[in-house]
C-alpha cells in the first residue's frame, strides 16, 4: 500500500515538473531571455496590466494601443536616456484574481520595477500588497475607489479618487457660494460614502457644518429625510447616491414636498444625460463636478490627432485616454530619475508636483491619490457646463 | 416652517402604503395561517403589469390599472392552485408552506427582473399634483392611496361580515377541518382569498409605483413593513393590520425626526420585537 502511494505521488510531482516546464517553455517567446535585464544598454520593462478580455476590454484595448503609442513616442526621442522603454502587457481581466497572477508573473518572470495598473479599482486593490511585497510600483490610471487612498507607498495613481470631488466641492461651495450648512443625503456604499468623508473634512476644515442623513440602498421613502432637513433649513443639499436612480427618487420627493434647496449632486448624477434633462427644472443651477478633459490642452490635443492619425479614428473613454498616456511619460521621468529601483520610484512619485500632462496639471499627494482632478461643474437647463464663478 | 404637520401627513402616507400590503397579508394568513412570503412579489407583478401596459403598449391608465389589479389577484390565485393547495393536501407543516412560499418569490422576482430588467422603473407621468393640508404636503397619489385603504378597509369588513362568502371565510379560518365537514369547499374559498388578497397586493405595488417608482425586489421590503404593520395591529384581524400600519407610520417618521434616517429600519424592527416580547397578539385581538 505505502508503495502505490508513493508511486502515485512520484507521478503527481512528474506531472507537475512536466507541466510547468511546458508552460514556461510556451512562454519563454512572449517574454523573451530576462538575462539581458541587467545590462545597462538592454531595453528597460514595464510591466502593464489591464483587462483585454471580459466587460472590461471596452476599456483595455484602447488603453493599449495608447501606451505603446507613448512607447513609440519616447522610443524615438531617445528613449529612458539611452535605453529602449519595452511594455510587457498582461490581461488582467478586470478582476482581482487575474490581477494578482498577472502581476505575479510581471514580477517574478519579467523582473519588472515598474507596473502601469491596474485599470478596474479590484484590479488595483488585489494587485497593490503583490506588488508592495516585491517593493514594485503599481502605478493605475484608472482604478478610482477611494479604496485605494494610501493602500501602499508603492501604489499611487494619476486618475483621481472618486473621493476627490468631495473636496473640490466643498471648496466652491464654502469659498464661492458662500454656504455655511450643507445637509447630506447620502446613500450607504462605499463610493458616496467617499465623497461625503472628504467633502466633510474639506468643508469642516474651512469653518462650515456638514450634517448627513444617510440610508441603505434599498430605501424608497425619503419623505422624513427631506421633511428633516427643509425645516433645519441648510444652506444647500448634497445627494450624494451610488446609481442616478436612486437620486431621481430623492429629487421627486423633495419636489413633491415643495421643497427646492440649493443643490450639489455627486458625478453618478451628472454623469448620466437621462437623469439630468429629465430632472432638468429641479437640478437647474446646481454644483456638481467631474473629471473631465481639456480640449485646450496641447498634450490633448496632440495624443487625439496622434491617436487617429494612428489607429483610425479617435481614442473612446477621453478622461481615461489623458491619463493613459500621461502615465507612461510619467513612468519614462520616473526610471530617468531613479534608474530601476521600484522603492526610489515609490518615494518619488510623493514628489511629483504641477507635472504637465495630457490630463493638466498632476501633483501626487503623500497617500498617492492625484491632488484635485475634478473640476467643477454647473447644471444648465438639463445640460452639464463647465462651472465659472 | 412648522416640521410637525408635515411629519403627520408623512406618517399617514407611509401608514396607508403599509397598509394596503397589511390589508391583503393579513387577509391571506387569517384564512390560511401560513406566512406568505410571495405576497410583496405579487405586488411588483401588479406594478410591472401597469408598467408594461401604460408605457410599452400606451393603454390609458385606468384600464391599465384594472388589468393589473386582476392580473395580481390570478397570480395569487394560480400560485395556491399550482403549489399550496397540492401541499395543504399532503398536510405539510407551516415551516415546508414558508420555504414553498420563499421559492415562489424568488422565482417570480427572477421572472419579473428577466423581463424588465432590475431598473428602478416609475409609472408616474409628469409632475405630481400637490395638495396642502393643515400646513402639510400630500399628492394626488398619495390621496388616492389612502382613499383605497379606506375603501378596501370597509369593503373587506362588509363582505366578511355580511356575505355568504365572508361566513364561508371566516369558518375556514376558525377551523378548516370543521369547515370541511359542514359542507363548506374550503379549497374554493382559499383560492378566492388569494384572489382577492393577492388583488389588494397588485394594488398596492401599482400604486406604490405612482407615487415612488417599482423594482423587481420591491416586494420583500414592502412586505415586512406591512408584516410588521400586521403584527403590531393583531394578525389576522383587518382593522389590526390598518392600525398597526398607521401606528408604524407614525413611529418610523417622528422617531427620526431628532435622529439620523438611517435609524428607520431599526426602529421599525425594534417596535416588531417589543410587540412580540411583550404584546404577541398585537393592539387588537382577533
Amino acid at each position: 500500500m505505502i508503495n502505490s502511494k508513493k508511486i502515485i505521488w512520484g507521478v503527481v510531482v512528474l506531472i507537475a515538473l512536466v507541466a510547468i516546464a511546458f508552460f514556461s517553455m510556451k512562454k519563454s517567446p512572449e517574454a523573451p531571455d530576462t538575462a539581458t535585464k541587467n545590462e545597462d544598454t538592454g531595453p528597460i520593462k514595464v510591466g502593464v496590466i489591464l483587462p483585454l478580455t471580459g466587460d472590461g476590454a471596452v476599456y483595455g484595448e484602447p488603453a493599449r494601443n495608447i501606451y505603446q503609442m507613448a512607447v513609440v513616442e519616447i522610443n524615438a526621442a531617445d528613449g529612458v536616456g539611452g535605453r529602449m522603454l519595452e511594455l510587457v502587457v498582461e490581461d488582467s481581466k478586470c478582476t482581482g484574481e487575474t490581477a494578482v497572477s498577472a502581476a505575479q508573473k510581471l514580477i517574478n518572470v519579467d523582473k519588472v520595477k515598474v507596473i502601469i495598473g491596474g485599470f478596474c479599482s479590484s484590479e488595483s486593490l488585489a494587485a497593490t500588497p503583490v506588488a508592495a511585497n516585491a517593493k514594485v510600483v503599481l502605478f493605475s490610471p484608472g482604478s478610482s475607489s477611494p479604496d485605494l487612498t494610501g493602500a501602499s507607498p508603492f501604489f499611487f495613481r494619476n486618475y483621481p479618487s472618486d473621493a476627490s470631488q468631495g473636496t473640490v466641492l466643498a471648496r466652491i461651495a464654502y469659498n464661492d457660494k458662500k454656504y455655511k450648512t450643507v445637509a447630506f443625503i447620502q446613500e450607504q456604499t462605499d463610493y458616496a460614502a467617499g465623497v461625503y468623508k472628504a467633502f466633510n473634512e474639506e468643508f469642516t476644515k474651512l469653518g462650515g457644518t456638514v450634517t448627513n442623513e444617510s440610508f441603505p440602498t434599498k430605501n424608497t421613502d425619503f419623505r422624513a429625510i427631506v421633511t428633516k432637513i427643509k425645516d433645519a433649513k441648510p444652506d444647500a443639499v448634497f445627494i450624494d447616491t451610488q446609481t442616478p436612480a436612486v437620486g431621481t427618487r430623492i429629487m421627486q420627493q423633495s419636489e413633491q414636498l415643495q421643497y427646492k434647496p440649493a443643490l450639489i449632486v455627486n458625478d453618478v448624477i451628472s454623469g448620466d444625460p437621462d437623469t439630468v434633462t429629465q430632472n432638468a427644472e429641479f437640478l437647474e443651477g446646481a454644483l456638481t463636478a467631474e473629471f473631465g478633459i481639456d480640449p485646450q490642452n496641447q498634450k490633448f490635443q496632440h495624443l487625439i490627432t496622434a491617436y487617429k492619425e494612428k489607429y483610425g479614428q479617435e481614442p473612446p473613454y477621453q478622461s481615461y485616454a489623458q491619463t493613459e498616456y500621461d502615465a507612461v511619460f510619467m513612468v519614462r521621468d520616473a526610471l530617468l530619475a531613479n534608474g530601476e529601483d521600484g522603492e526610489k520610484i515609490a518615494k518619488w512619485s510623493r514628489t511629483v508636483k504641477d507635472w504637465e500632462g495630457a490630463s493638466g496639471k498632476i501633483t501626487i499627494l503623500p497617500s498617492g491619490d492625484r491632488d484635485g482632478g475634478h473640476s467643477p461643474r454647473v447644471i444648465k437647463s438639463g445640460k452639464v457646463a463647465p462651472y465659472t464663478k | 416652517m412648522d416640521i410637525i404637520p408635515q411629519l403627520v401627513v408623512n406618517s399617514i402616507i407611509a401608514g396607508a402604503i403599509y397598509s394596503m400590503v397589511a390589508l391583503g397579508f393579513n387577509l391571506i394568513y387569517g384564512t390560511t395561517k401560513f406566512f406568505n412570503l410571495a405576497h410583496g412579489t405579487v405586488a411588483a407583478i401588479g406594478g410591472y403589469t401597469v408598467f408594461y401596459l401604460s408605457k410599452s403598449l400606451d393603454f390609458p391608465v385606468l384600464p391599465s390599472v384594472i388589468v393589473g389589479v386582476l392580473f395580481a389577484g390570478c397570480i395569487g390565485y394560480l400560485v395556491d392552485k399550482s403549489v399550496f393547495r397540492a401541499l395543504r393536501k399532503k398536510k405539510a407543516s407551516g415551516m415546508v408552506f414558508l420555504v414553498a412560499s420563499l421559492g415562489v418569490m424568488t422565482a417570480l422576482q427572477a421572472l419579473v427582473a428577466i423581463l424588465f430588467s432590475s431598473q428602478f422603473q416609475t409609472l408616474s407621468v409628469g409632475s405630481a399634483k400637490v395638495y396642502q393640508v393643515f400646513g402639510g404636503v400630500i399628492t394626488q397619489v398619495q390621496a388616492i392611496i389612502l382613499l383605497c385603504v379606506l375603501l378596501i378597509m370597509a369593503g373587506l369588513t362588509l363582505l366578511l361580515r355580511f356575505t355568504r362568502f365572508g361566513k364561508a371565510v371566516r369558518a375556514t379560518s376558525d377551523e378548516e377541518e370543521v369547515a370541511k365537514i359542514v359542507g363548506i369547499n374550503t379549497n374554493k374559498i382559499i383560492g378566492r382569498v388569494f384572489f382577492l388578497g393577492s388583488a389588494i397586493a397588485g394594488l398596492s405595488g401599482i400604486l406604490v409605483g405612482f407615487d415612488t417608482g417599482i423594482e423587481p425586489a420591491m416586494g420583500l421590503s414592502l412586505l415586512l413593513k406591512g408584516v410588521i404593520a400586521s403584527i403590531i395591529g393583531g394578525i389576522g384581524n383587518v382593522y389590526g393590520g390598518v392600525l398597526g400600519a398607521f401606528l408604524l407610520g407614525f413611529i418610523e417618521n417622528f422617531g427620526i425626526w431628532k435622529i439620523s434616517g438611517e435609524w428607520k429600519d431599526a426602529i421599525a424592527f425594534g417596535v416588531l420585537l417589543i410587540f412580540l416580547l411583550f404584546r404577541p397578539q398585537g393592539l387588537i385581538k382577533k
